[in-house]
């Protein structure tokens, strides 16, 4: 293929002509180096290419030469544990051949480790017929992760040949005879990044995604084959929320993208996912996952490719019909990538100078979440649950990124930094979060429990509406002046937001809570106010049954550090508020009716 | 909007109040005291007239009262003399709303 020439460079974006032969989307060598870039735009024989490298010291005139083929992963054994850069290079094995702590240029990196032997175990038979998707044999990648081989899309035919025994990526492991003649099949496949992986059929997601996080769980839940958004200012820990729901969220893969946030998050995921075990495979979480880093420092265009990447390689085991979740964070940076790479194009800018498709954009990310059939005969169902951090600027949520998120992205955390200063953790606010999947999860849950979960938790949604509005009461003429109703509601509400949905993340037990605990700790809670309001009406004075209460809500508070395998202790508390309740009538001289 | 007027307190101050009309309620101690009060409250009585040497038993009780506006707990001297608590918690009363005790 003839070789372009440079024209201009500017930051990330580099102009070549005698690129006639290019097409859009090609990934190109840019100048003496090598850097690696991909056509975004082509005008007659000039194409602009976002460089995915740092372009300081390349000027016009060094060649540059399109491969011709499209900004594509690598998809084989080897992939989780891994640590990639938004276009697929391994960080370790960066690491190693340049030796710097820092991305070096023009360096290429095979994805995935070329050597090492994978144990394929053929499943399909040879005389079989296989369309794309089928299995055709599985490598225990991971303790827990059972990569299994597919046939890769396009192919059809029967299967002439099929291996057995340790193989690497690159090696033949079956032949498949098709109307074009034997293809030889290796472990590897490629896929274009900026395509979605196609699928059988989209289903409506049913089961909810359970994090262990109370809040998300109870008031909030997102279906797995969902999307949900996490819009927060600095420190009100967007972060820290999608690290607990990648350690803790009952799904067999995590892909977690570090987007354009502080190298610092990433080296925290390095060192505590090894040490964590899911609470569901009892094996170390980071056999399941996979992270793709393009921290603040790295180059940008790569940072637009990064969550590209990373929804690629979550299709990939999605259509091996396992449930995966993708964490981005944050999607601002990678719109903030957008808006530079626009900008540099001279493209008419839209609202706060992002792009005009930024909407489009999101969309096309999130859309990619779903559940799914998966091609293939056997009819795999697997879903993507994506969950994307957004950082408006100055919290304002009315700012672009987050308005077209929220169009498409069907659950909303709301981070609240006035929470956040209050120390209440997880700061999702109650009031202006949503989830529209509630009906069906908590009906969902509802069924799994064999309980009216629904009930209970519309009824502390309200509890927490209605201590929203007391409190402007409260805050204009004291709370003397409420009722006595109003002020155990005040009282009841205050536990469900301190004993129930504040969770800190840190301790070993509050950390993870498991539904049926969730459900042990609110109906203890809702009991308390059944009970507080029999007392009353039976004639004893709400001050006295705070006072008189004071132990018991005391263990009631600490009930989140009560651990899994004793959540009967939760009966013995209700039996307590009862009890407690019950003198405290009797003292109020209401012994006969009592 | 009619509302009863109910008194509570021992027997032999109370007892006139009934030739005015009034529903008449005798208690002897706290815990009567207390029972009755509330329950003229929860019967939507509109004011209840409670002897002094009782009310100074159930403070609670009298103070729960005080910041809602049904039903009015007022306080009365029994048949022994008053006790000046009635006539504090007016004074009290109009220092709050009018800043200065004018009375």
């Amino acid at each position: 293929m003839n070789k372009g020439k440079i024209v201009s460079v500017s930051g990330p974006l580099v102009t070549a002509e005698g690129m006639e032969e290019a097409n859009i989307q090609d990934i190109c060598r840019v100048g003496n180096l090598g850097l690696i870039g991909e056509i975004i735009e082509m005008r007659g024989n000039i194409a602009s290419i976002q460089v995915y490298e740092e372009t300081s010291m390349v000027g016009p005139g060094e060649p540059v030469e399109s491969t011709g083929e499209a900004l594509s992963v690598e998809l084989a054994p080897g992939l989780i544990s891994q640590m990639f850069d938004g276009i697929q290079r391994p960080l370790d094995k960066f690491l190693e051949q340049v030796e710097s702590n820092f991305l070096n240029r023009g360096v290429a990196v095979e994805p995935l480790d070329r050597t090492k032997q994978w144990t394929f175990v053929p499943t399909a038979e040879v005389g079989a017929r296989v369309t794309t998707g089928d299995v055709i044999g599985t490598v225990q990648e991971t303790p827990v992760v059972l990569h299994k081989i597919m046939v890769p899309a396009g192919i059809e035919g029967t299967v002439k040949k099929l291996e057995q025994g340790a193989f690497n990526i690159t090696e033949t492991v079956a032949v498949i005879e098709t109307e074009e003649g034997d293809k030889e099949l290796t472990m590897t496949q490629k896929w274009p990044v900026r395509r979605g992986r196609p699928t059988a059929r989209k289903l409506n997601p049913t089961a909810p995604l359970v994090t262990g996080q109370r809040v998300i769980d109870t008031l909030f839940p997102v279906a797995k084959g969902g999307s949900a958004a996490v819009p927060g200012p600095f420190g009100a820990g967007k972060t820290v929320v999608q690290h607990q729901i990648a350690k803790y969220a009952d799904v067999d893969i995590v892909v977690y993208v570090g987007c354009g946030e502080r190298g610092n998050e990433m080296t925290d995921v390095i060192n505590e996912f090894p040490e964590l075990i899911d609470p569901n495979t009892g094996e170390s979480i980071m056999a399941r996952t996979i992270l793709i880093a393009n921290t603040s420092n790295m180059p940008v265009a790569a940072r637009e490719a990064s969550i590209y990447t990373g929804i690629t390689l979550a299709e990939y085991f999605r259509d091996m019909g396992y449930s995966v979740a993708i964490m981005a964070d944050s999607t601002s940076r990678w719109a903030e990538a957008l808006r530079e790479m626009s900008g540099r194009l001279e493209e008419m800018p839209g609202d706060e100078g992002y792009p005009a498709y930024l909407g489009s954009r999101i969309a096309e990310f999130y859309e990619r979440a779903g559940k799914v059939i998966a091609l293939g005969n056997e009819g795999r169902e697997g879903s993507i649950t994506a969950i994307g951090a957004v950082s408006p600027p100055g919290g304002d949520t009315s700012e672009p990124v987050t308005q077209n998120t929220m169009r498409v992205a069907k659950v909303f955390w709301g981070l609240d930094s006035s929470l956040a200063q209050k120390r209440h953790f997880p700061s999702i606010n109650w009031l202006e979060s949503y989830s529209l999947y509630q009906n069906e999860m908590t009906a969902y849950i509802g069924k799994e429990l064999d309980t009216d979960w629904t009930n209970m938790v519309i009824r502390s949604m309200a509890l927490l509406q209605d201590e929203a509005e007391l409190q402007e009461i409260v805050q204009l003429v004291g709370a003397e002046s409420l009722s006595e109703r109003d002020r155990l509601k005040l009282a009841v509400s205050r536990m469900i937001r301190e004993d129930y949905l504040q969770q800190n993340a840190f301790d070993d037990v509050d950390t993870y809570t498991s539904i049926q605990k969730q459900f042990e700790m609110l109906t203890t809670i809702l009991s308390f106010e059944d009970e507080a309001n029999h007392g009353m009406e039976l004639g004893a004075y709400f001050d006295e049954i705070m006072e008189g209460t004071i132990e018991v809500r005391d263990r009631i508070a600490r009930g989140k550090y009560i651990h899994e395998d004793q959540i009967e202790e939760f009966k013995t508390i209700r039996e307590t508020v009862k009890e407690t309740i019950h003198q405290i009538v009797e003292r109020g001289g209401m012994e006969e009716n009592a | 909007m009619a509302r009863k007027i109910g008194v509570v307190g021992d027997k032999d101050s109370v007892m006139p109040f009934k030739m005015l009309g009034f529903d008449v309620f005798f208690a002897s101690d706290a815990r009567e005291a207390r029972r009755y009060v509330d329950r003229l409250a929860k019967e939507e009585y509109g004011i209840i007239y409670l002897t002094e040497p009782l009310a100074e038993q159930i403070p609670d009780t009298v103070k729960r009262y005080d910041d809602v506006i049904e039903p009015a707990v007022i306080l009365i001297p029994n048949h022994k003399g008053s006790l000046n608590i009635g006539k504090k918690r007016i004074q009290e009363n109009v220092e709050k709303a009018v800043g200065q005790n004018i009375l």
